[in-house]
């Protein structure tokens, strides 16, 4: 035999032992992962049908540490509360929205995640945290356990939280005036605005004590209080400020929130406003 | 070397790399036979089975914090289909309700009580027993993390504080007995027509020490401090509660032994802890302040005081927190009987006034005229109080007749013990109380 033969062989002698050579191996079983269904109650199934399939957002009202503030002392919702409050921000946020700025308004820019808290994020300073918006995509919203739906402020109050947050996320996608915004009211912004009361904020031209942490609260705050409020309710705010500037500087806010909801979206914030009490009467009386 | 030697070698090397290449011995030794998710879900599975596998559930006695908080009894009986039904003695509603939980791996295996139950009225920021907990609640977890099980309990860690945390297996007697957790938990707290002031009297064998027991029972927390200048010790004990008694922790210590369980001794409504030896704790109630004070002596006629008013302003010290339940009930019953409009303004005490006179004044809202009972002052030094006695009023007796059983109060035959209190509310005024020596009653005014 030639040499070169000779090597032909061993190098096939090679490769057919690189192919076999670890046969023996154990090959991989089952998976250890766990990929059954969790079992789904009547009201997981009621927020897929409204929630999930409809507008893509998840809702939480299950524990999970990693969505919370570990630090706080909070507790999950009571199971029974969480539709009745879920049925309120549908009808006040979700329908206003969809009736008015069309079906697929929300579909597109809508927070992609609420967390329900039942319990109230109590600050120990004594301020009370009403929601959280986290870059847009998560909302959380406390005092589940609370809401009574009869109560006008209570659903007020739990409604503003939705209302404030979304106008950020709005804000996010189409930043809103905020060179003439700030020129408005330059002064009056203050990180300590929890120590001032809302009468004298007003005065100074904030809608809200909250409106003056900085002008992007600010934009948020008029524009949700105003959504809150029916038209007769919001004009009695304003006849209850006595000076005269700062009665102007809340209008000429106003005025610039409804020219940037129809400028970027094209929806008619008086429309939206007026659907919202409408929808908000529905909760209270219904 | 010729290079066809140097490949023929390459080749043998080559081919005898390929011989040995898969041998399996990497000389690591394997510490487990299982990978770590399987090992994770062993775990998972241990914790659940063993949550499940009790007939009458499990006990956990929660003390979230016992440098300031009580302990809290809960009992749970875990269900198929992540459902645990729960009852708790945090107060007297003791029913058992249903909710979720499931097993979730935090930094290790854990059990978690998903939505909301008993267990979670210890976490709410909303609800705290001392000014120092604002915003924190009792200090309360819902996520416990499994270490394993000891002589059949489960030991478990808290999430937040990782504090241990056993869960041991309850009996259906447990289930009968919670709801009598409340008569215990009544017993101690008392109501309004209980005593003020609370004891606490250790005896070591040979002496006993008396020690002022400040108790706050929303927290289940309580500080003795000793009533003899000489004797310094001092006591901070929480307590968690069966149907037949109170159990410190930590313990309290005399004379070496370790005094927990405090029994309900109910013809003295004493709560008493023995040891051996003689040896005792017991907490106690009266009407007679712990630290009595000579402040009384200045509102005495006949020693020549000069004239002084204290008045009780509706609008500023009806919420102080100094006045009793039992005053506040008074106040409102008398209230309760006057028009809407007319309520009661301000409770006035005058002493040696220049006309010579002291009486207690009724001033009201609303238009109505002030009411005033003259009364005669005397001294009880032994006991340290003012005793006010009736002289007659200015109107005539169906006119006062809504304001007797609050100003029985006041001129009670073992009279008032008089303190001025070193807190202000609202204005620089001093603060005085007045407290019956022979009821709950304690009124706050300011010295005007």
């Amino acid at each position: 035999m030639k040499l070169l033969k000779k090597y032909k062989l061993v190098v096939l002698g090679a490769v057919v032992l690189t192919f076999t050579g670890c046969a023996h191996e154990d090959q991989p079983t089952e998976s250890q992962l766990n990929f059954e269904q969790p079992v789904r109650t009547d009201l997981d199934n009621w927020i897929i049908t409204n929630y999930t399939n409809p507008y893509n957002i998840e809702v939480r009202y299950i524990w999970n540490q990693n969505t919370v503030d570990n630090t706080r002392y909070l507790f999950p919702p009571t199971v029974e509360k969480v539709k009745p409050a879920l049925e309120i921000v549908k009808k006040i946020w979700l329908d206003s929205y969809s009736t008015i700025g069309g079906a697929d308004f929300v579909k597109k820019i809508a927070p992609r995640e609420f967390v329900l808290v039942g319990g109230v994020n109590l600050n120990s300073t004594g301020t009370i945290t009403l929601g959280l918006a986290e870059g847009g995509q998560r909302i959380s919203l406390f005092q589940v356990d609370y809401i009574d739906k009869k109560s006008r402020a209570d659903v007020s109050e739990f409604i503003h939280t939705i209302q404030h947050e979304y106008v950020h996320i709005l804000n996010q996608t189409k930043p809103f005036d905020e060179q003439a915004w700030a020129k408005v009211t330059p002064s009056g912004y203050t990180s300590s605005w929890y120590v001032e009361s809302v009468s004298t904020s007003r005065e100074l031209g904030f809608i809200t004590s909250y409106a003056r942490l900085n002008i992007f609260e600010d934009f948020a705050e008029t524009a949700s209080m105003i959504l809150l409020s029916s038209k007769a309710e919001y004009a009695a705010i304003l006849a209850g400020i006595t000076s005269a500037t700062g009665k102007a500087a809340i209008q000429k806010k106003e005025a610039i929130v409804v020219q940037y909801y129809r400028d970027a979206f094209n929806v008619d914030f008086y429309a939206l406003r007026d659907e919202a009490q409408k929808n908000t009467d529905a909760v209270i009386n219904n | 070397m010729k290079v066809k030697n140097i490949f023929s070698y390459l080749i043998v090397a080559i081919f005898a790399l390929q011989l040995v290449a898969c041998t399996n011995n990497t000389d690591a030794e394997q510490k487990f036979d299982q990978t770590p998710t399987e090992r994770t879900n062993a775990r998972k599975k241990e914790l659940n089975d063993l949550l499940l596998s009790s007939e009458h559930g499990w006990k956990a006695v929660y003390f979230t914090d016992s440098t300031q908080l009580g302990g809290f009894t809960h009992l749970f009986k875990f269900l198929p289909n992540g459902k645990v039904d729960m009852a708790s003695d945090f107060d007297t509603d003791t029913d058992v309700y249903n909710s979720q939980y499931e097993i979730q791996l935090g930094s290790t295996v854990s059990v978690v009580f998903t939505t909301a139950n008993r267990i979670h009225l210890l976490s709410d920021s909303n609800d705290y027993p001392t000014a120092a907990l604002r915003g924190k609640g009792f200090l309360g977890d819902f996520q416990f993390l499994y270490y394993g099980q000891d002589k059949g309990d489960i030991v478990f860690r808290t999430n937040r504080t990782v504090q241990e945390l056993r869960f041991v297996k309850a009996t259906a007697q447990d289930w009968i007995d919670l709801p009598k957790n409340a008569t215990t938990l009544d017993n101690i707290n008392g109501d309004m027509t209980s005593p003020l002031f609370r004891l606490l009297v250790t005896n070591d064998g040979t002496a006993t020490h008396n020690f002022d027991f400040d108790f706050n029972s929303y927290a289940r927390f309580g500080e003795a401090t000793s009533l003899d200048p000489t004797y310094s010790e001092s006591y901070l004990f929480g307590f968690a509660y069966t149907p037949t008694s109170a159990v410190a922790k930590p313990a309290v210590v005399v004379k070496g032994q370790k005094l927990t369980n405090f029994v309900y001794d109910s013809p003295t409504n004493t709560f008493v802890a023995t040891g051996t030896g003689g040896v005792s704790a017991t907490i106690k109630y009266t009407n007679a302040p712990p630290v009595l004070t000579n402040d009384y002596k200045s509102l005495l006629a006949g020693v020549g005081n000069p004239p002084t008013v204290f008045g009780y302003i509706s609008a500023n010290l009806y919420t102080a927190p100094s006045n009793s339940d039992y005053c506040k009930y008074l106040l409102d019953r008398a209230n309760a009987t006057l028009p809407a409009a007319q309520k009661i303004s301000r409770v006035q005490l005058y002493f040696n006034t220049a006309a010579n006179q002291n009486y207690i004044q009724y001033q009201f809202n609303g238009g109505k005229a002030s009411i005033t009972h003259l009364v005669t002052t005397s001294e009880d030094a032994v006991n340290k109080t003012i005793i006010l006695k009736d002289a007659g009023w200015t109107v005539v007796a169906s006119a006062y007749a809504f304001l007797k059983e609050l100003d029985a109060e006041l001129v009670n035959p073992k009279g008032l013990y008089v303190k001025k209190e070193t807190f202000r509310i609202t204005y620089s005024n001093t603060i005085y109380t007045f407290t019956s020596a022979s009821s709950p009653f304690r009124i706050t005014s300011y010295a005007l």
